[in-house]
């Protein structure tokens, strides 16, 4: 711009700064401030104030990791060390950089020809000037700021998808952990048992059927451990994913999950909060209020043929989205425009019923998901608060006729797995109740998969009833 | 302790209601005499009436009369009872005049006997005079000789007790049930002469079993032979009292069985003869010396001697698992499996669990570990010696020197002279003797290849 003379340079700012929203210029963070507070006021927990990637991450990450990891840390390390997240940061520098750049004119072109003939020698210089960059300016200004604060919101709700899926692997990792813990138990039960068993044959109380019975119910139950620690590792792998690290070993977990809540979450209006919060309803929005002011665009200037912008939310079957716009100047001397303008509305149209099919599938899965952590809380209640106290109940009534020897240490054994099995189911329940909560968040905020709330998350180890 | 309170007015508790019985003929009626007590109460020296010498029925108790017309009548209240099985153990039954059994009938052959009978449970039933000789429609068979007594009805059953003996009641309608329940006591006829097989002392008491589940109150009544609670007079022991004997005395025991099973009655240190059937008298001539004799399923046995031998003597019937109290009939025998091992490990799921079995059971009686609400213990009881290890239908005749003749309260343990008691052998005392060899044990040794069962014994290692 310096080759510009002054006046030149006046009339450009000029033009820039009375069409477009402002002159764009590069954020220091990259835009990541705006992400963290987007997130931040849609989150359960805290979003790290530092950008991914940057310096003192690793530093970060090591203290978090060296204590047993709570939910929260867990989702605070994915934040700041998730690879695919620190790529979805790099689509926002992409998106600031075209804003920026559209912001500015294009240099100035200057030619120059020279052509020798019998007349002798002909030299053409040119100075070409921008000036229909100039016009443009104020239009591609606004629509890539749109772009920006989609890439934001994007962003941000990737930011929110990654805190739920990290929140969730937690839970799943640490009830995985519990229950392989419980089946070691039910394994040393049917030990217990065989053992004695092979006790009672050697002694030549039992017969060998008696003996292979109890052997069958240890052989059995070895397997369902196998499953148990497998799952086990499924489960904190997929943690370790979502959280950047090199190696399982790299964390540990606690040894519980946290308690139920005394009471459940009320969550009053849902549908409302999530009208105003779900970042994919302010995408359609933004989305929808683009497309309006091209319209009104379309039919004030009718040369400018915007038509070519797509819907945002078109995605791809492998979830990239195809997004950003074309604009072609036309000399309007055939086409006055009219059939563009009535294509424009036809767009628009299009665009509100698919905002507003949007709306009433956001409704619904917060409807669902609410439904859905209601009756897991019930659930998780009723096993902590009846089913499991009963079951000790039992095993307590049967110690008592033992010690009568009304039963045998066999049937006491056989009830104390059966006790075991409950509290694994208990802790299944916990660990549903947990995920239905992220999954019933991610509903209201419009990040995450909510659809994986519906579908059961893996049994980690049920072991068949006792066969006695 | 007799509570002479009138029935009528006195037990509105009762699950049917007492007003289908007008107030009017209740007046008319003998006063229903109700027992709150299962200890065993004194003779009911006979008030009025022919003479005779009463007996002592364990843990029970001989039904008061009014004599009216040169007529015995007595009331008995058929109803829901709560039977104290033995301390710590209580059982929902049914029975009359607030236990079961029911009082003890006593008359005198040639009494004519009116007995007024009111129904107060939730069923109808009647009463069979089991062993009397009857106008056939007062033998109490519901449908075929009578009506059922309907509840809340009272009525009435007449006849003269002709011959004398010991005979039993029972109902005849719903027997099955109403029999599981407890419905059952005893009658004696005693001969019109008060002199003839007169007696010191005279004892009586019915055999009856019951399945109650542990924890629970009411017993199983479908159950026919897997009983856990064998009883004398619907007790167990330890609740069973002692049957309380001055030495030299003539004494005889009267036994009626209305379990499901036969019961060989064993006596220590005396010889008896069965001096009574269900038909009466034995001759004489017909009796043989007995220690044991089996009493089939409702049959009545008298027997008699001469307790002539001091001292705690064991009574009970032969069939071991009926001197025990519940008790799983299928646990596996864990004799000589060592448990030790794998007890750190049962622990961990199964806190409080204690290893029990590896030497045998008499390991229950000695420990006291807390059991289901309700339940006995399958062995208890102390003597003086330590753990008798023995329940239900166990108790024992203290033989004592100089014991009044109506003295019935327990003089405690057996004082024994000294050197009659058995002894540990020590080095130095009575010589041991000599070691004997099996006459030809080179060719009962096993051959070669021959498998050879390993005898668990008690060794140094293996103490516990």
């Amino acid at each position: 711009m310096q080759r510009l003379s002054t006046p030149l340079r006046r009339i450009a700012l000029a033009a820039i700064c009375a069409g477009a929203a402002g002159c764009a210029s590069f954020s220091p963070d990259g835009g990541y401030a705006e992400v963290r507070q987007l997130a931040q006021q849609r989150s359960g927990g805290a979003i790290p104030s530092t950008a991914p990637g940057a310096g003192s991450v690793e530093h970060q990450v090591a203290a978090l990791l060296a204590k047993p990891l709570s939910a929260d840390d867990a989702v605070t390390v994915a934040l700041l060390n998730n690879r695919g997240l620190q790529a979805g940061y790099a689509e926002l520098g992409i998106a600031e950089a075209d804003l920026v750049q559209a912001g500015r004119i294009a240099n100035p072109v200057f030619s120059f020809g020279r052509l020798k003939s019998h007349e002798g020698i002909e030299i053409e210089r040119k100075l070409m000037l921008p000036v229909i960059g100039l016009l443009t300016m104020p239009v591609t200004t606004r629509l890539e700021r749109r772009r920006y604060e989609q890439a934001q919101l994007r962003a941000a709700s990737e930011v929110l998808r990654t805190a739920d899926a990290t929140r969730r692997a937690w839970y799943g990792a640490v009830a995985a952990q519990q229950s392989a813990e419980y089946m070691e138990q039910v394994k040393n039960a049917a030990e217990a048992s065989a053992e004695l068993a092979r006790r009672m044959a050697v002694a030549g109380n039992w017969s060998k059927l008696q003996h292979a019975r109890e052997q069958a119910f240890y052989a059995d139950s070895v397997a369902q451990l196998a499953r148990a620690r497998q799952t086990r590792t499924v489960e904190r792998e997929k943690l370790t994913r979502l959280m950047g690290l090199s190696s399982p070993t790299a964390f540990t977990l606690p040894q519980r999950l946290p308690d139920l809540p005394a009471a459940p979450r009320e969550v009053m209006d849902a549908e409302a909060q999530a009208m105003n919060n779900r970042l994919d309803m302010l995408m359609a929005q933004k989305e929808l209020a683009g497309l309006a002011s091209s319209l009104s665009l379309t039919r004030v200037t009718r040369f400018v043929n915007l038509l070519d912008l797509s819907y945002l939310r078109n995605t791809g079957e492998t979830g990239e989205r195809a997004t950003g716009y074309e604009i072609e100047l036309q000399i309007p001397l055939f086409d006055w425009g009219s059939t563009r303008v009535a294509k424009a509305e036809a767009m628009y149209m299009q665009a509100v019923h698919r905002a507003a099919g949007f709306a009433v599938d956001a409704r619904s899965q917060v409807r669902e998901s609410y439904g859905a952590y209601r009756t897991a809380y019930d659930l998780a209640r009723h096993y902590r608060d009846e089913v499991v106290p009963l079951k000790k109940r039992i095993a307590d009534e049967q110690l008592l006729r033992y010690n009568g020897m009304l039963i045998s240490v066999f049937e006491l054994l056989a009830d104390a797995r059966e006790q075991v099995v409950s509290v694994n189911a208990a802790i299944e329940a916990q660990r549903d109740y947990w995920i239905a909560d992220a999954a019933l968040q991610a509903a209201l905020t419009g990040a995450g998969d909510s659809a994986a709330a519906a579908t059961p998350a893996p049994r980690a180890g049920s072991a068949a009833p006792a066969q006695h | 302790m007799v509570s002479r309170r009138n029935f009528f007015t006195g037990a509105g508790a009762v699950a049917v209601s007492t007003a289908l019985v007008s107030r009017a003929g209740a007046a008319s009626l003998p006063e229903a005499v109700i027992m709150d007590k299962a200890a065993t109460q004194p003779p009911l020296m006979p008030p009025n009436g022919r003479p005779y010498n009463p007996v002592v029925t364990l843990n029970g108790w001989t039904l008061p009369w009014r004599m009216k017309d040169g007529v015995k009548e007595f009331h008995l209240v058929a109803e829901p009872v709560v039977r104290e099985i033995a301390p710590g153990m209580k059982a929902n039954l049914w029975g009359y005049n607030g236990q079961s059994p029911g009082p003890t009938i006593e008359v005198v052959e040639g009494d004519r006997v009116r007995i007024f009978v009111t129904n107060k449970l939730p069923e109808h039933t009647s009463v069979h005079w089991h062993g009397q000789r009857l106008p056939n429609g007062m033998d109490g068979v519901t449908g075929l000789t009578q009506p059922g007594i309907d509840p809340g009805k009272t009525f009435v059953y007449e006849f003269v007790a002709k011959r004398p003996g010991t005979f039993m009641y029972h109902p005849h309608a719903d027997e099955m049930t109403q029999m599981a329940m407890g419905m059952m006591g005893f009658w004696i006829t005693h001969p019109k002469d008060h002199n003839f097989m007169r007696v010191d002392r005279d004892f009586c008491f019915l055999l009856n079993a019951y399945d109650i589940d542990p924890g629970s109150y009411t017993p199983k009544v479908n159950t026919m032979l897997d009983f856990n609670l064998w009883t004398f007079n619907s007790r167990a022991f330890p609740g069973i009292d002692p049957m309380v004997i001055a030495q030299n005395d003539k004494v005889r025991i009267r036994v009626g069985n209305l379990t499901m099973t036969n019961h060989p009655i064993h006596m220590h240190g005396h010889e008896f003869v069965v001096t009574g059937t269900d038909g009466g008298w034995t001759p004489p001539a017909s009796r043989w010396p007995e220690v044991t004799t089996d009493i089939a399923v409702g049959q009545m046995r008298a027997i008699e001697f001469v307790a002539n031998e001091p001292g705690d003597w064991a009574f009970h019937c032969h069939k071991s698992h009926h001197t025990m109290n519940a008790m799983g009939h299928d646990v596996p025998t864990l004799i000589g499996v060592d448990q030790r091992e794998v007890l750190g490990k049962i622990n961990k799921l199964v806190p409080g669990y204690m290893v029990m079995g590896d030497k045998g059971m008499a390991d229950m009686g000695e420990m006291e570990m807390p059991l289901p609400d309700n339940t006995l213990p399958m062995m208890t009881g102390r003597g003086p010696f330590g753990g008798i290890g023995m329940g239900g239908m166990f108790t024992m005749m203290k033989v004592r020197k100089g014991l009044a003749r109506g003295d019935y309260k327990d003089p405690g343990w057996y004082k024994h002279p000294p050197g009659t008691v058995a002894y540990e052998w020590k080095e130095g005392g009575i010589a041991k003797p000599e070691p004997v060899r099996a006459p030809d044990a080179d060719r009962m040794a096993a051959k070669p290849g021959e498998k050879v069962l390993q005898v668990t014994k008690p060794g140094k290692n293996h103490a516990h």
